[in-house]
């Protein structure tokens, strides 16, 4: 497989990182190598079947915009659509899906098999080729040696996995998988910080075991909103998932077999979730709870298995299947598959650039849940984003950085290297700063562009979007012009009147009807913009001060070591990047916003020195006035 | 950890009794050492937080220059954190100011105002509320003042901000879980989140309105006198002030532009104003002159109306005392040496709630109950446990919360989606985290999952 002159880009690790990584690096034109431990599992859902939700949604369009593949094999193997918080406002709705996994695992394998410059290789790999500081290759246990110009690790849980349910464990990477030991162990080896990190996974069920009758059915919307802008025609929704709830008798179980759980009889020592709490967890955490909700979701129309969503455990089978006798509905169901936790060793993702190029080794990159994150959607953000850095970096081109102010990736990934991780991290639309500007309906005019520029947007894709944007603005001229007058005798715009808090794009268009269609995405689209405009504007406007503040110059011969209150490790690195912004040094890696802050505000007195007042209140000194 | 080390003279200039130097920084010691020889002749390392007595010798002439107790507060135990020495020796600014030039000499710069108190709050010993107490309490004219900066720089007042901003991150988490968790059928609601919001508006509320009683404090209350020409408004001046400070004729429009003086009554501070009478001018400048004290009086926290009591009441006495009755005022009838002409029940009438207090301003007849008037009517009013509001900067940063967080409830109120009321809650933390210097975002989270429990 692999030519006699190599490859420019190898990826280990076909999951949802390495996947994404291997189109897009191949899209742009770079001869890639994907290799992974069994071709049967590309792009496994390792844990729920489902796609989208708060966050990971807007994740998911942002890939796609930016020309990715998840949104559109998501749409494509969906069997259950949901757009989240239908109710709520643009800026907090997010779609999601409930997927085939099996179909989900061949759709992605077979269109990346159609990929030409892209080779697919099942192997284990074994050690990253490191040649003068720089990325050379891979080579596989098997001592098969793939050379390249850049490589891209994207592990998943398989750096020295280990699977506990109940006190046993054994090494694995997934359920009876085998691990990557060498390869963790050369990582460690090559200087980069190792975290131990924990996760889980709830037991599968034989829907034909369970009395569906006992459950509320939670049907898809009746307009499944696509997460691609490349999905044509109508979703359809094939499968119910169904909500159901533990009860008193679940919990004095649980409760009663806390000893044999790895974690609380202290076998365990990654750090786990806190936002995917195990049901032993929830138990013991919120003893005042009388019941936890959990929902049946099936894991594909081909298959009798079953997800518990809720019930995830690392307690012994025993148990779990003492658990399920307590439920009502699932006394009698079969488990197919034992719930279990797992750790895994991750990298602590300050040692990377925010390309995700480790900053030990040159040409090296990381992506997925080698990075701490938790998540398929935070994963493929990320194997994009690698996959598309290291392709400018072998065709010696600018890296590709989004800012947190234009795409929750351009959060994710500044949360990751700027802050590092302590549990695995997920994303929430609240830790975006501007959530109100970055909005599903509203991705493609923030990314496609780049998307566009980097190779990955068709044309024909592109053409739309124009169309689209023109269409835009032609309704937003008509709604800014046209006035009607409201009973009380007051002139409008139908701009203003759609202001109003209940007031929708329809009720207003039924006032003065616009000569021309739009899409539903296209209302959301202007109803976003018009109902959040003050905040939009404000938002834009705080974004501008800070990029003035980031802006600010630090002189050549500045000594950091005089800057006030910071530690002696923030002098060292400030010492050795010698940032000439201020912005520069807020991106170094382990900067606390504090540190920075005390950088401006040392600045701001070197410029004032002498004329005026520090800008902190004075204390006792001989100058006083 | 600062590289250099500050010296300053921490005493006010001019001659003293006594004289204290300060330095800080990691060499704070070893400065100390070369211009301080300890009497028992006892080496370093000096003792910690106990004076030892010895002289300041310049290390070069080895003449004494003077006695001297040095003490070493050692890092962290210090007012900056650092290493702290203090020279205490005779206020002579000679002195002081050649053990400045010796430290100088043995690597110590000269401190900027207030550097102290900057490296105290860089190096996270004093927030930015507690460095403001602290010139608050230097610079504080009243016990009252006094009392509440010495609280503030113990951290009352930031506790006091702690606590609401952690309200604030309660309610911002509970209404982002409902955001982020749309399905997990949490328990708190619009409704609840209105309670909370509307209790923690009510505090913040509290100490905005606290400020007009801080600012009267920190910076005085301003008195306007104002009356008709020639009823005695200088005169009443002087002798307020129990100084010849205006030129007071018998001639109308003596006073052409104000004059302000500060006047204290039981350590409160006033600034009383005297200026031109309301009248009819005869001289431009004199116009201008009523113009100015127009603008005062509008703007004056207070005034002293005075009225003529020995002349008959006329129609611009009435225009006059109309006008300015809705303010806060006292009404002074002066001129109670002479024969009275005005009715005093119709006066009283007219003035309402406003006090009338009758003087000689000429005979510094009941001036005193004057005073005590002016204090009664005029003193902020502070109670002992409240905080106070003392700064125009700490005043902002509540307002701007004040009124994002009034927007949320209106929002909440007109079941607006969630997001919305949420940017306005997050505005109003990271203006609460302004006042003392410290805004995070990762804070929201911690409380969401310290709080709730949701599911995957």
């Amino acid at each position: 497989m692999a030519g006699r002159k190599g490859f420019d880009i190898v990826v280990v690790g076909a999951g949802h990182a390495g996947c994404e990584a291997a189109a897009a690096a191949s899209a742009m034109g770079l001869r890639t190598c994907l290799v992974t431990i069994h071709l049967e599992t590309i792009a496994q859902m390792s844990c729920n079947p489902a796609i989208g939700g708060l966050a990971k949604g807007h994740l998911v369009r942002e890939i796609d915009a930016l020309g990715g593949l998840m949104g559109l094999l998501a749409d494509e193997t969906g069997i259950q659509f949901r757009l989240l918080n239908r109710s709520r406002g643009g800026a907090v709705q997010a779609p999601r899906a409930q997927c085939d996994k099996a179909a989900y695992r061949l759709a992605m394998k077979h269109r990346l098999e159609r990929i030409a410059n892209l080779s697919i290789f099942q192997g284990i790999v074994a050690q990253v080729v490191v040649k003068k500081g720089a990325a050379a290759g891979v080579r596989t246990i098997d001592g098969t040696f793939l050379p390249a110009k850049a490589v891209i690790i994207t592990p998943g849980t398989f750096l020295n996995g280990l699977i506990h349910i109940g006190l046993h464990s054994y090494p694995a990477g997934r359920a009876n998988e085998p691990p990557s030991v060498e390869l963790a162990e050369q990582l460690k080896k090559l200087g980069l910080r190792i975290l131990r990190l924990k996760t889980g996974t709830p037991m599968r069920l034989d829907r034909d075991t369970i009395d569906w009758t006992a459950f509320t059915p939670q049907p898809g919307d009746d307009e499944p909103v696509p997460f691609s802008y490349r999905t044509r025609g109508p979703l359809k929704n094939k499968v119910d998932c169904h909500l159901g709830h533990t009860n008193a008798a679940t919990h004095a179980v649980i409760r009663r077999n806390l000893a044999k759980s790895p974690l609380y009889g202290g076998k365990i020592k990654g750090i786990g979730p806190r936002y995917c709490p195990s049901i032993e967890d929830k138990v013991v955490k919120f003893p005042e709870r009388a019941r936890h909700q959990f929902f049946l979701e099936p894991e594909g129309i081909e298959t009798t298995e079953v997800y518990v969503n809720g019930l995830s455990s690392s307690l012994p089978y025993e148990v779990q299947r003492e658990i399920l006798d307590t439920i009502p509905g699932l006394d009698q169901a079969k488990i197919v598959r034992p719930a279990y936790g797992i750790e895994y060793d991750a990298v602590s993702p300050t040692e990377l650039f925010p390309t995700l190029e480790t900053r030990k080794i040159r040409r090296l990159y990381l992506a997925g849940q080698i990075n701490g994150t938790s998540g398929y959607e935070e994963a493929a953000a990320q194997g994009l984003m690698a996959g598309i850095n290291a392709a400018l970096a072998v065709k010696k081109k600018q890296p590709f950085v989004l800012r947190r102010d234009e795409a929750y990736i351009g959060v994710l990934i500044d949360d990751l290297v700027s802050s590092g991780v302590e549990e695995p991290y997920r994303l929430f639309t609240s830790r975006a700063e501007y959530r109100l500007m970055l909005r599903i309906d509203n991705t493609d005019r923030r990314l496609m562009g780049y998307g566009r520029e980097l190779g990955l947007v068709p044309d024909a894709v592109w053409g739309e979007y124009l169309a689209k944007q023109e269409r835009i603005a032609k309704a937003a001229a008509f709604l800014k012009k046209t006035r009607v007058k409201t009973e009380a005798g007051d002139s409008l715009s139908l701009c203003e009147f759609l202001k109003k808090p209940e007031i929708r794009l329809e009720d207003v268009l039924k006032w003065s009807e616009f000569p021309g269609a739009l899409s539903d995405e296209e209302s959301r689209f202007l109803e976003s913009e018009t109902k959040y405009e003050g905040y939009i504007r404000k938002q834009e406007r705080e974004i501008a001060k800070a990029a003035r503040a980031d802006s600010m110059k630090i002189p050549g011969g500045i000594d950091f070591g005089r800057v006030p209150g910071l530690t002696r490790e923030a002098v060292e690195k400030l010492e050795k990047k010698r940032p000439t912004t201020l912005g520069e040094a807020r991106k170094i890696s382990g900067m606390t916003p504090a540190a920075v802050q005390n950088v401006g505000l040392y600045l701001e007195i070197l410029r004032k020195k002498g004329a005026q007042r520090p800008p902190v209140p004075r204390g006792t000194g001989p100058d006083d006035e | 950890m600062l590289e250099d080390t500050i010296i300053a003279v921490a005493t006010p200039p001019g001659f003293g009794g006594l004289g204290v130097v300060r330095i800080s920084g990691k060499r704070a010691l070893a400065v100390a050492g070369r211009v301080f020889e300890a009497k028992s002749g006892g080496k370093r390392p000096f003792p910690v937080r106990r004076p030892i007595f010895g002289t300041i010798r310049d290390p070069e002439r080895r003449a004494a220059l003077d006695e001297a107790f040095l003490t070493y507060f050692k890092a962290p135990r210090s007012y900056t954190r650092e290493d702290v020495v203090e020279l205490s020796v005779h206020g002579s600014p000679a002195v002081l100011e050649s053990i400045l030039r010796l430290g100088a000499k043995a690597g110590a710069r000269l401190a900027r105002p207030g550097e102290f108190t900057l490296r105290a709050h860089l190096n996270g010993r004093l927030d930015i509320i507690q460095a403001e107490a602290v010139n608050d309490l230097i610079r504080s004219v009243s016990l009252t003042q006094a009392r509440i900066s010495s609280r503030q720089l113990g951290g009352s007042l930031s506790r006091r901000i702690a606590r609401l901003r952690g309200r604030l991150i309660s309610l911002l988490a509970a209404v982002e879980a409902g955001l982020e968790f749309p399905e997990e059928g949490l328990r708190s609601g619009p409704a609840a989140w209105r309670r909370s919001l509307s209790a923690i508006v009510s505090d913040i509320d509290r100490l905005v309105l606290s400020h007009e009683a801080g600012r009267a404090l920190s910076q005085g209350v301003t008195l306007a006198i104002t009356g008709r020409t020639n009823v005695g408004k200088s005169t009443l001046f002087n002798a307020l002030l129990e100084e010849d400070r205006a030129i007071v004729t018998p001639f109308p429009g003596t006073t052409r532009d104000f004059l302000r003086e500060e006047l204290v009554i039981d350590g409160i501070v006033f600034h009383l104003v005297d200026m031109a009478g309301l009248g009819r001018a005869a001289h431009p400048v004199e116009k201008r002159g009523i113009a100015r004290g127009q603008r005062i009086a509008r703007e004056a926290d207070g005034l002293l109306l005075v009225i003529d009591a020995s002349r008959a009441w006329s129609e611009e006495d009435e225009r006059l005392v109309r006008r300015y009755l809705s303010r806060n005022a006292i009404l002074v009838m002066n001129k109670t040496d002479l024969p009275g002409k005005v009715d005093r029940k119709k006066v009283r009438a007219i003035a309402g709630e406003n006090p009338i207090v009758e003087v000689s301003a000429l005979r510094g007849k009941n001036i005193d109950a004057l005073r005590g008037a002016i204090r009664a009517r005029f003193a902020p009013r502070t109670p002992e446990t409240e905080e106070v509001i003392l700064h125009a900067r700490q005043q902002n940063c509540l307002q701007e919360a004040l009124g994002a967080l009034r927007r949320a409830e209106k929002l909440l109120a007109k079941r607006h989606s969630e997001e919305v009321p949420a940017e306005e809650i997050r505005a109003a933390i990271s203006f609460i985290g302004e006042l003392t210097g410290e805004v995070r975002a990762e804070e929201v989270l911690e409380e969401i999952f310290g709080r709730f429990c949701v599911g995957k």
